[in-house]
């Protein structure tokens, strides 16, 4: 039994990796001395659709572009590890990598507008990573781009192949960045913010078409949302940031109905629900990430901080299925 | 589209027509009378009032300018006192191409220098290599070029004997001679260009590669330099166009510098020589056709700039 928990701890075991789809352990990025990820611990299993949620500057988008490798070392200083599918990304050589991205590791914009080139024909955008990873023939990417428009619901996809992006709507262009980053049948979709730059009546129909696509290509899903509602209607698990670290993760339902950490408390009471007398706000605002305090980072802001909470920081601690730090779990 | 170009056409003969009657006019008031020229110091009253009429310089200046410019629409620009030569192929069948020529290989040059280095300074922004890049720039952009042309012209020419120091040939006559003797000029009223290049050619990429657009091509996992030279650098073709048309002026004056300097037969030439010789009418000419060069040359940009960007054209 003692042998057994040593070689677990010791060794990456190699059956849990075939199970897991990512692993993010103890993973660090540091941009000029600031911390930007503070220890961020993740699992993702196949086929499982995880929501990151958390208020502008937790490091949401900084982690998904950590994990499609578009911030590495040496532009930022990394340390842990990112395991995908046995794989460590952080030892992997750019050429390699390379071919993961757009490849088995899809990423979504937030603003379809701003990352569509707007030179170049949606048809030659999809068919970009359809060349590039699946060697398809000019013709092959044609017909496979208008399938992939098809199955993101774009009406007369034919006819749309060779507009550019300024002369479709803003739905409309999400649709074409979903159906770029579902080219290749990704193991893994990110989705940072996929709906914040839409109209409210597409936003639920476009999180509603990723959802079905991601289903149906029994692909991992990754969404980094600001909504706590959203992200637990969406995803099956939540991992609550705050400021660079995961303050809180499990199952969506028990995150979002009995949350453990005071940050997630205030998430939800931020949550606008009919027949609620008043909004309670968090007060304050994530510090700036050259004055982070030494302890718990929330504390400053925390209801319930005593004094250690400024000294130390919370170790992670499993609690009623889900990790949590912080020093007073209810 | 058809529209806009009709306005754009309408607008070009709108400036053309001003061209013409200010190099008319500026003619007008130049000091010196053209038939004295012609007669020389010594003619009678009579043969002197027979070729003011001639010339039809005794009716009213508005007929005069009206003749003039039908005269000249029709391509009869009169005929040089000093040489006897047809002006109009004397400017557009002689002088216009060897301009022409050294324009656009000195663009050529420009380019094939000035883009990689503008791309390489950004690419490396704040390494020695930007720093080198952006002197080269800043010292080709003041540098005169008369200068530059004398110093090549002394180094290459005079001292090495590697290339010829003046003449023109025609590159369609004997390619590799007419380059030879292209090279030096071509370099010369190109350095101007060539900083400038670099520099646009920086700054539109540094602007280009922070736009989402570029992170979203790496995301698909297109390599490093089809990133650059494929996603960036066709978003930064349209300033570049832009300023490169902007600055067609510039290479026109800068052309005329270079002409002379190394004796090209070219439309600068022409215009200097007249000058000297009070030659009026070509000096018309050559105003006339520097200024149509000019406006067809900016209309050319412009139809460029709506080619290349796909949001300046008409929506199907």
């Amino acid at each position: 039994m003692n042998q057994v928990s040593v070689l677990a701890q010791n060794i990456p075991v190699e059956s849990h990796a075939e199970a897991s789809l990512l692993e993010v352990r103890d993973f660090s990025l540091r941009r000029k001395k600031a911390t930007v990820l503070d220890r961020i611990t993740l699992s993702l299993s196949p086929g499982e659709t995880l929501g990151l949620i958390g208020e502008s500057g937790a490091g949401k988008s900084t982690l998904a572009m950590a994990l499609i490798g578009l911030l590495r070392a040496p532009e930022v200083e990394i340390e842990g590890s990112l395991r995908f599918r046995g794989t460590e990304l952080t030892a992997l050589k750019e050429a390699d990598f390379r071919r993961l991205r757009g490849n088995k590791i899809g990423l979504i914009f937030q603003d379809a507008t701003a990352a569509l080139n707007p030179c170049f024909t949606v048809g030659k955008q999809i068919a970009e990573p359809l060349r590039r990873h699946l060697g398809l023939s000019a013709s092959a990417c044609r017909a496979r781009a208008v399938e992939l428009m098809q199955s993101v619901g774009i009406p007369e996809p034919r006819l749309r192949l060779d507009a550019y992006p300024h002369e479709l709507s803003g739905g409309m262009q999400q649709r074409i960045m979903i159906a770029i980053a579902l080219a290749c049948n990704p193991e893994l979709l990110l989705a940072d913010e996929p709906t914040s730059a839409l109209d409210v009546t597409i936003q639920a129909q476009i999180m509603e078409l990723i959802l079905d696509r991601v289903r149906a290509l029994n692909s991992s899903a990754i969404f980094v949302l600001h909504d706590l509602a959203l992200g637990a209607q969406v995803c099956d698990r939540i991992a609550v940031m705050y400021a660079g670290q995961i303050v809180e993760e499990g199952p969506s339902e028990r995150v979002l109905n009995a949350p453990l950490h005071p940050y997630t408390q205030g998430l939800k009471s931020c949550v606008v629900e009919l027949g609620m007398p008043t909004l309670t706000p968090i007060p304050g605002q994530i510090p700036p990430l050259d004055a982070m305090p030494n302890g718990c980072r929330f504390a400053p802001r925390c209801p319930k901080a005593q004094a250690i909470c400024g000294e130390q920081r919370p170790e992670t601690q499993t609690r009623d299925g889900r990790q949590v730090a912080c020093w007073f779990i209810d | 589209m058809w529209q806009a170009t009709f306005t754009k056409l309408g607008q070009t003969l709108l400036v053309l027509l001003l061209v013409s009657v200010a190099s008319f006019s500026f003619l007008k008031l130049a000091p010196g009378d053209p038939v004295t020229i012609m007669l020389g110091s010594d003619y009678s009253k009579a043969s002197y009032d027979q070729l003011t009429q001639e010339l039809g310089l005794d009716q009213p200046v508005i007929v005069q300018y009206g003749h003039w410019l039908a005269n000249f629409v029709r391509g009869d620009w009169g005929t040089s006192y000093i040489t006897n030569q047809n002006i109009f192929e004397l400017a557009v069948f002689q002088a216009l191409p060897v301009t022409l020529t050294l324009a656009a290989f000195s663009l050529l040059i420009a380019l094939v220098i000035g883009i990689p280095t503008g791309v390489m300074a950004a690419l490396y922004r704040n390494s020695w290599v930007d720093v080198l890049a952006t002197t080269l720039a800043i010292g080709g952009n003041a540098f005169p070029s008369f200068y530059l042309g004398i110093i090549l012209i002394w180094v290459f020419g005079v001292g090495l004997g590697w290339f010829p120091t003046l003449g023109f040939v025609a590159p369609w006559d004997d390619f590799w001679q007419g380059m030879w003797h292209l090279a030096l000029p071509a370099i010369t009223l190109g350095a101007w260009y060539v900083g400038l290049i670099a520099r646009i050619t920086r700054s539109s990429l540094l602007e280009v590669m922070g736009q989402p657009y570029i992170l979203a091509a790496k995301a698909r996992g297109e390599p490093g330099w089809r990133v650059v030279w494929v996603h960036g650098m066709r978003n930064v073709l349209m300033p570049l166009i832009t300023v490169i048309g902007l600055q067609l002026g510039g290479m026109l004056r800068g052309a005329v510098m270079t002409e002379v300097v190394f004796s090209l037969p070219g439309l600068g030439m022409m215009i200097t020589s007249a000058v000297l010789n009070r030659e009026y009418i070509v000096i018309q000419a050559g105003i006339m056709l520097t200024g149509v060069l000019f406006v067809v040359l900016n209309l050319m940009v412009d139809q460029t700039y709506q080619f290349l960007d796909p949001r300046l054209r008409r929506r199907k």
